[in-house]
């Protein structure tokens, strides 16, 4: 495996040094799978790792994309610091010390400290207090989140966040970057980021790849349409021939991701559970993060699917305000009217799931005459409960600020399975839920593709990634959604069984010349397979990434008349792509959002499964821009590159 | 792409700060840095405005495509022939091309905070209230008008180029020129079919033949209007489309059948205004012109008898028909009707009968346009065509104003250039505007920030001829 690879490489490196005389080719060392750092910035988590594993596998390491301002204006710390006074014996060694810092004292930590310094004061002179530091990991106090709906609002704390990640893997020196880089961000935003990459961290090499090119990367497919949910926004984006049609592609659309469902989940909930006034309570706070447990239906299908959201890690725990935790002193009676009256607000199609719910409800009734609830799939459960575990505060010992893990049980009801239903206030949008928005921006961003040809294929290849797709159900119901508004009757297509429309020439309404010969169509599937070499091919022809590769001089005068007119319609089919099946890792969660298959929450905690798909394409993309093909197709800028020519020939390498 | 010039990079100026290029149409505005080969932003010069939280708000990009919102209503800063109508919405929407995908909303921002460790106490104060931060302070900007542009909207142009948006160099160059350029031409006639327009700019020597331009409003909107007309009168009954938004879910069903379809309602103070309907609908009238209609190729007209003695009708009705789904699920085949709605480009008396008042074919306008121009440039001119727009790439266009204009003009060789790819089609006079702005001897041509103080705006009138 290894030799072929070399040997391509130096064969490679020959007809560059032919190509490019001027050019010193050779004197960078090549770069080494071990020593290549990967970022993918996210809203929520910043996935990060250093060296390529043998077989790929999700991130190492998990950054929360958050800073905490450090005392000093401008600069960030990782984690919450927190100033606390102790109480010492006057000590002369110290004391000097310890008055310069006195001042700052009071201008951080509440009561508790407050009250703390002057019981010390109080309680004997000959104590002073001393200030010291501790980091505390949970505190979410004060964060500042540099990526909101994935754009860059705080530089300096953003640039710290690299910082920090940078300096935690402490990479070798003669380590090149792969940023995987978000799609809203501006031109001049990842010339920043460049310039910044280049003068701080002195990398040999830097990369940036679109989010929606490594997801296509991760599942080794040339065409698809990448659909991201994220956080706060989704993303819609139509990448034909490893070339991001960046004309029509949805961005950032806000309203549409976790957050939205969260949301909406918080709303259905109203004041009735326990869950929902801690998430009035801390609105904010929890707008942060997913309830583990909640229930998406897909429209139409009997089937019920849960969403399985197992958040990342510290970070989606729902943390309450403390004690109050009962959902239990409700009758069951008062929770079914809740339901009902949720119910009579939303659309035809959940009246009719409602009714299923309640025959389910009776049948089970009858059923289980024993107290002991049959064992249900999770789905088929009228309620479900999840158990949570939060910090709390230790009691009785307000000085300190430590905490204890405490699990909670949270029960919910049919609201867990009507999270994309449309929110009651329905703000500015009239669309029927999140799940509409995005069907009608896949639909835009099809349409806006100029080559009408591969528009079928695109919706034939939908690769759902992002956290927010892990609702259970999530991407059933969006097909059902498209299959609902966009798919063309048969009728209308029966008539358009011509040859194939990728045969056709590409002329007029045509559309683009593709870079890549026709009967390339298979996929490529692991960088050290055969499949590599079409990788790079592409990868060399295609290396502005441009939405369009321009191509001179057609003749337009060449006769057309042995082409069928025109192109047809779409969508007359919309599937979506698997993960290709032997990135275990990968799998682990692979049929977490497949229907029926509800596992108990307990599965819920582990691995990564399709959804970080785009970090996986990350690590492929590293390996052929650095490894295999060391840069000659100009899949990452050098620092060479970067002192002659400054960060705005970035472009030029922007995948 | 095809510069005839390829770009420099010995003469290419020391500062590599590249050119913003903007080419605002009637239908989309497109912006991207110069020497790119299409443009990285493209945006609907259409907006929407509605009234949410008693504040009226305004939605740009595509995102008035995707979003339906209460009472929400479409409007275009530009107006039919193509000039600037509403100057302070107009600066908003090419605002916003540029800033969502290029500039960014703030450039200059203090990131270089995380480069340069200067102690926070060091950094001079009034570094932070420095100048009022304008969206291109460090871009020079090259911008397209159509040829009959007057010129006090030239003077507005550069006026909110230089104070609204503090850009340092502006030029302003015509769409048409542009367009040749982009051909690799210096000379020739530039046929843009555009959304709302139709124009034919003869170009000679990298100039504009002023009195030879040429434009009527049969562009891809009045094509639009032909197909509702002739879906007004279609048989065995009237097609309305109905736009995605209204719809809830539909059902298959036979061609020619009755739409099954669930429709969507809206409140009466919620429901978006009609403009966001004809917008959605014009939405689906592009994807039927893009997979039904047909140009006849020609020889000759539609109505006209073939070489064969069979009726260029019959003939178009034999080929075979193209099926179209609309939105409500009903579906059609398409024959002969697909030919004729575009037929009227090139023949006035094939016009599906409509209120709108007939306007000079295509071939019409070409011939007026060489009686504007110098006998002897015409030859040259005719042996030059370049074809550009989007609504050019009906199928068949080109091949068919071929036919016409070999018939209308024997004796001169006619040949047509337009290019095989959608991107430099529709993008034409902004692939122009990229080579031209990305070339080294252009940078003379930039009127400066400097000389605009000096003269005023009555500059572009000088400089941009």
């Amino acid at each position: 495996m290894r030799t072929p690879s070399r040997r391509k490489r130096d064969k490679a490196l020959k007809e560059a040094a032919l190509l490019y005389p001027n050019r010193i080719i050779s004197t960078m060392p090549p770069f080494k799978d071990e020593h290549i750092l990967l970022i993918a910035p996210g809203s929520q988590m910043t996935l990060a790792q250093l060296g390529l594993p043998e077989t790929f596998t999700p991130a190492r390491f998990r950054f929360p994309t958050r800073m905490f301002p450090a005392e000093k204006k401008g600069e960030f710390e990782p984690y919450k610091v927190r100033e606390r006074k102790r109480d010492v014996k006057v000590n002369s060694d110290t004391n000097g010390a310890i008055e310069h810092k006195a001042p700052d004292v009071e201008m951080k930590d509440g009561d508790a400290t407050a009250q703390n310094s002057t019981n010390g004061t109080e309680e004997s002179e000959k104590t002073v207090q001393e200030i010291f530091y501790e980091e505390d990991v949970t505190s979410e106090e004060g964060a500042v989140y540099p990526i909101q709906n994935g754009r860059i609002v705080d530089w300096p704390c953003f640039f710290a966040l690299l910082t920090h990640i940078y300096n935690s893997l402490s990479p070798p020196f003669h380590t090149p970057i792969l940023l995987v880089s978000q799609p809203v961000w501006s031109a001049r935003d990842r010339e920043a980021i460049t310039q910044f990459v280049f003068e701080k961290f002195k990398v040999p090499g830097f990369s940036m790849m679109d989010a929606a090119l490594a997801a296509c990367y991760g599942f080794g497919v040339q065409t698809a349409t990448v659909i991201d949910v994220g956080k706060g926004k989704v993303d819609v984006t139509a990448v034909t021939d490893y070339a991001v049609n960046e004309h029509g592609r949805g961005i950032a659309l806000e309203g549409c991701g976790g957050d939205a469902m969260t949301d909406r989940l918080v709303e259905l909930l109203g004041g009735r559970a326990s869950l929902g006034r801690c998430a009035s309570n801390s609105s904010e706070a929890t707008s942060r993060r997913f309830f583990p447990l909640a229930y998406l239906p897909p429209r139409r299908q009997s089937c019920r699917c849960r969403l399985d959201w197992r958040g990342d890690g510290v970070d989606a725990i729902p943390r309450g305000p403390g004690e109050g935790t009962q959902t239990g002193g409700e009758t069951n009676g008062d929770e079914d009217e809740g339901v009902l009256d949720v119910a009579a607000i939303v659309s035809g199609d959940t009246n009719e799931y409602l009714a299923n719910m309640e025959k389910e409800k009776a049948s089970n009734k009858k059923a289980g005459a024993d107290p002991k609830q049959p064992r249900l799939p999770n789905s088929k459960k009228e309620k479900a409960t999840f158990q949570f575990e939060e910090f709390v505060q230790m009691e009785g010992d307000n000085s300190s600020q430590r905490y204890i893990r405490n699990s909670r049980e949270i029960e919910l009801g049919v609201e867990r399975f009507l999270l994309a239903t449309p929110s009651q206030k329905i703000g500015d949008r009239l669309s029927n839920g999140i799940l509409e928005d995005i069907a009608t921006q896949v639909h835009h961003t099809i349409l806006a593709v100029p080559d009408a040809t591969k528009r079928s294929e695109l919706w034939d290849s939908l690769i759902i990634v992002g956290c927010g797709s892990k609702v259970r159900g999530f991407i059933q119901a969006l097909l059902a959604v498209i299959n609902k508004k966009f798919i063309l009757s048969p009728s209308a297509t029966i008539f358009t069984s011509e040859i194939p429309s990728t045969f056709t020439t590409p002329l007029p309404t045509g559309g683009t010349n593709t870079p890549a010969p026709m009967g390339m169509a298979t996929p490529m599937y692991h960088p050290a397979a055969p499949g590599v070499s079409q990788l790079l091919v592409n990868a060399t022809h295609n290396q502005h990434g441009m939405p369009i590769p321009g191509t001179p001089g057609m003749d337009p005068n060449m006769p057309t008349h042995h082409r069928s007119t025109g192109h047809s319609q779409t969508p007359t089919s919309v599937k979506t792509l698997r993960l290709p099946e032997y990135f275990s890792d990968f799998k682990d969660q692979g049929n977490s959002n497949a229907p029926g298959s509800s596992t108990g929450p307990s599965a819920s905690t582990g691995g990564h499964g399709p959804e970080e798909a785009a970090f996986l394409g990350a690590q492929m993309g590293a390996k052929v821009f650095f490894v295999l093909d060391q840069g000659l197709s100009k899949g990452y800028m050098s620092r060479v590159e970067y002192n002659e020519s400054g960060p705005s020939a970035i472009h030029e390498y922007v995948l | 792409m095809n510069p005839s010039n390829p770009p420099q990079t010995a003469e290419y100026g020391g500062d590599e700060v590249s050119a913003i290029v903007l080419d605002p149409g009637y239908s989309t505005t497109r912006a991207g840095f110069a020497g790119e080969d299409a443009p990285k932003s493209l945006i609907p010069t259409y907006y929407g405005k509605y009234n949410a939280d008693g504040q009226e708000k305004f939605v740009y990009g595509d995102d008035i495509f995707v979003t339906p919102r209460p009472g929400l209503s479409i409007h275009n800063p530009i107006g039919r022939d193509g000039i600037v109508e509403d100057w302070d919405m107009a600066e908003k929407v090419w605002e916003h091309s540029f800033t969502s995908r290029l500039t960014g909303a703030k450039p200059g921002n203090p990131f270089q905070n995380g480069l340069n460790d200067i102690p926070s106490e060091e950094l001079p104060t009034e570094m932070e209230v420095e100048s009022e931060e304008k969206p291109l302070a460090d871009s020079p900007l090259l911008m397209t008008e159509p040829g009959w542009n007057p010129a006090k909207a030239r003077e507005k142009t550069i006026e909110i180029a230089m104070e609204k948006w503090g850009t340092p160099a502006f030029y302003l160059a015509r769409s048409g020129v542009l367009a040749a350029f982009a051909s690799g031409k210096a000379s020739a006639l530039v046929v843009d079919i555009g959304a709302s327009n139709i124009s034919i700019t003869p170009v000679h020597d990298g100039m504009i033949l002023k009195r030879g331009v040429q434009h009527s409003p049969l562009g891809g909107d009045y094509i639009s209007s032909q197909i509702r007309a002739l879906f007004k009168k279609n048989s065995p009954q009237p097609i309305t489309i109905t736009p995605h938004y209204l719809i809830s879910s539909k059902n298959a069903v036979e061609a020619g059948q009755e739409p099954q379809v669930k429709f969507k309602t809206f409140a009466a103070d919620k429901a978006p205004d009609a403009s966001y309907r004809a917008l959605l609908e014009e939405r689906t009238l592009s994807e039927f012109k893009e997979c039904v209609v047909q140009v006849w190729p020609g020889p000759n007209k539609l109505s006209a008898t073939g070489p064969n003695g069979i009726s260029n009708e019959d003939a178009a009705r034999s080929s075979p028909g193209r099926p179209f789904e609309f939105p409500d699920g009903y579906n059609q085949v398409f024959g002969a009707d697909r030919f004729r709605v575009v037929e009227s480009l090139f023949d006035a008396k094939a016009a599906i009968p409509d209120p709108d008042s007939p306007f000079p074919t295509l071939p019409e306008l070409i011939k007026a346009s060489l009686a504007g121009v110098d006998v002897d440039i015409r030859p040259h001119l005719l042996a030059n065509v370049v074809v550009t727009g989007a609504s050019s790439l009906l199928y068949g266009f080109t091949d068919r104003l071929s036919q016409e204009l070999m018939a209308q003009f024997p004796g001169p060789r006619v040949r047509i250039s337009a290019p095989g790819n959608t991107a430099e089609r529709r993008f034409g006079s902004w692939i122009g505007g990229s080579i031209l702005a990305s070339l080294g001897t252009f940078h003379q041509m930039w009127i400066s920030k400097k000389e605009y103080e000096e003269h005023g705006a009555n500059i572009v009138e000088k400089r941009c001829k």
